[in-house]
């Protein structure tokens, strides 16, 4: 996605320091201290997670650190949110993944 | 899962069609719902969902508007065990 | 289990205070507001918020007030945390609060690394985003409306190149237009699918009634027309009944009233929508599905008060629909009936920033009263009736009624004071 340079009302958007990270190993470009989402989205990366069960693909949903949908693991620890965690040089981060022993889905009959 | 099934608690993934049956089949409140279902469970703690899940109970607002129909407790946000109670590890 | 080390020696980190006269959490409008006050009065005030930059939802906003001037929300953030820490407020950023307790007429306050104490302590924690479920809601480039916001004004990165928004109210028609002015296409704003949880936001009637208390955000002719003669059940019903199908264009935004999303699609990510035409009442006619292609969807169901804290602290409860949900049962001074514990900005209902604020300067001087500071009588009542005026010039009422709200949750404050009591508190 692209960045907005221009806004009509909140201005041109100066030139910032950007730094690199990693995303499950990919080399990622941003401005330094904006949120890991906004950093990844900015790269056209919108799935920061698998879901632990069903695989299903996830991204930001609240942004402001309600939800805990972007959680990421962010140098080693888990559960970081990816919309309220700044990106610093060298930072690795990778994404959630499906665990590794699901249970059975007993949705059906759990009533 | 059915693809045009509709998430409620999106943590957990749990239905609108499973919570209408639960909540039809025990007559239940949204405690009991949740209970039930892991609906609002997850690692949000509900933030996302209550509002929905709460919709369902039979203990719906008008006799209950001066309790919280789904109770809050801590901790508010995940916290690492080695985190509790301060001091960086 | 985990309080019992809250007497530990390992808490006190060297060089770090953790005393405080006043503790705010939340460093939006209210929660900053409340703390440059008190702090003015020469109190030792610590805020603490969770993301990393102070403002709250304030940073995002950006809207053309009646007078022509841009309401920007990321200088009034900057303006707002100036003034705190030029009172000498400390403001500590990306810190989780995860628990409160009161202890021996102190409050104790749990975070991941330290542990803080103080005298009084404010809750300013804002509000939180009510979803509309739907078929797809959880594919990556859904998103809440506040999210598409704050990508936007705050981190200036495109949410998508062209959007959808699923549910019409105040917030998401002020977002909608936030969007178009980035240059962000947004192809329509249409209500989501009916069902057992999105009847209100569901119904065009319904929907259409709330909006016509917000005519004066002036999206078009019609609204503002309609306003004023829609005054009757009748009229509202025929002007729904007349809302052309191709919508009503705000901003060059098409707002269907009488078309529903019914499921969001795509494979790893949003590809478009499902859109079908609906009756009056919210059901769909057979026939009418219609796919658009979108990279981004925005979920617009309102704001509810976010008070699991107040909760936590057993501070008692009203639901109130006219602020939104649940709300921590308050008087006009932001006193809750747990003794040192204040509530300002939309934990106490949902309304604009600029009554967070007021409402905010309120609490600072009642925390200030009662830290034992004097002379301040006088500035707790004007900043009172400050509120109020606050709320008569709002540019944007989230609920009509939000001033039968107000009443109710302060008949339910004056319910809980008895009065042979020393209830000097009560003005």
């Amino acid at each position: 996605m692209t960045r907005i340079e221009n806004h009509p009302i909140l201005g041109k958007l100066g030139r910032k320091k950007t730094v690199t990270f990693t995303f499950d190993n990919q080399i990622i470009r941003g401005v330094e201290n904006e949120p890991i989402a906004a950093a990844l989205l900015a790269n056209s990366i919108r799935t920061l997670r698998n879901h632990e069960e069903t695989a299903k693909p996830r991204g930001i949903y609240c942004n402001i650190g309600h939800c805990f949908e972007c959680r990421v693991t962010v140098n080693g620890i888990q559960g970081k949110r990816a919309c309220l965690t700044p990106i610093k040089e060298g930072m690795i981060v990778q994404s959630g993944k499906r665990f590794a022993t699901p249970v059975r889905d007993w949705s059906g009959n759990h009533v | 899962m059915d693809e045009k099934e509709i998430i409620v608690c999106r943590c957990e993934e749990v239905t609108l069609s499973e919570l209408e049956l639960t909540a039809a089949t025990y007559n239940c409140s949204a405690r009991e719902l949740k209970l039930r279902t892991r609906a609002g469970m997850g690692f949000c703690g509900g933030r996302t969902c209550r509002t929905m899940i709460e919709a369902f109970g039979i203990d719906k607002r008008e006799k209950n508007r001066n309790q919280v129909t789904l109770k809050y407790q801590a901790p508010v946000r995940p916290v690492p065990f080695g985190k509790l109670g301060g001091k960086t590890p | 289990m985990y309080k019992a080390v809250s007497g530990s020696p390992l808490l006190l980190e060297i060089g770090v205070e953790t005393m405080y006269d006043i503790i705010v959490i939340g460093a939006g409008p209210a929660g900053l507001a409340a703390a440059s006050t008190a702090a003015r009065e020469g109190l030792h005030v610590l805020v603490i918020d969770e993301y990393m930059k102070p403002g709250g939802r304030l940073l995002g906003q950006l809207y053309q007030e009646s007078n022509g001037n841009w309401w920007n929300g990321l200088e009034e953030s900057v303006k707002l945390n100036e003034q705190a820490v030029n009172e000498g407020v400390k403001i500590i950023l990306q810190t989780v609060v995860y628990d409160i307790e009161r202890q021996d007429s102190s409050w104790i306050i749990y975070t991941e690394n330290i542990v803080y104490t103080s005298k009084q302590l404010l809750l300013a924690t804002g509000a939180a985003e009510s979803p509309v479920p739907l078929p797809g809601w959880t594919l990556p480039g859904v998103m809440s409306v506040g999210a598409a916001q704050v990508m936007t004004n705050v981190h200036r990165v495109k949410p998508g190149d062209k959007g959808m928004i699923i549910g019409v109210n105040v917030l998401s028609a002020a977002i909608a237009m936030e969007l178009q002015l980035a240059g962000i296409d947004v192809v329509a704003m249409a209500l989501p699918p009916l069902n057992q949880l999105t009847h209100q936001h569901s119904r065009p009637k319904e929907v259409m009634e709330a909006l016509l208390h917000a005519s004066h955000l002036a999206p078009s002719k019609f609204l503002r027309i309609g306003s004023k003669f829609m005054t009757n059940p009748f009229m509202r019903q025929l002007g729904i009944r007349l809302y052309p199908k191709s919508g009503i264009s705000m901003w060059g935004i098409p707002i269907q009233l009488r078309k529903a999303v019914t499921e969001i699609y795509g494979t790893n990510q949003v590809e478009g929508v499902i859109i079908r035409t609906i009756d009056i009442n919210g059901s769909p006619v057979s026939g009418t599905e219609e796919s658009i292609a979108c990279d981004f969807v925005c979920i617009a169901g309102g704001l509810y008060p976010l008070a699991e804290l107040a909760g936590v602290a057993d501070c008692p409860f009203y639901y109130v629909d006219e602020l939104g949900g649940y709300v921590p049962i308050h008087n006009e001074k932001m006193e809750t009936p747990i003794e040192g514990l204040y509530v300002a900005g939309n934990i106490t209902g949902i309304e604009g920033a600029k009554i967070a604020i007021s409402q905010g300067v309120v609490a600072g001087y009642s925390m200030a009263i009662a830290s034992g500071k004097q002379g301040l009588v006088e500035n707790l009542q004007d900043s009172i009736k400050k509120v109020h005026e606050t709320r008569k010039q709002a540019a944007i009422r989230f609920h009509p009624k939000v001033d039968i709200g107000r009443n109710i949750i302060h008949k339910q404050w004056e319910a809980r004071q008895v009065p042979s009591t020393n209830d000097a508190t009560i003005i």
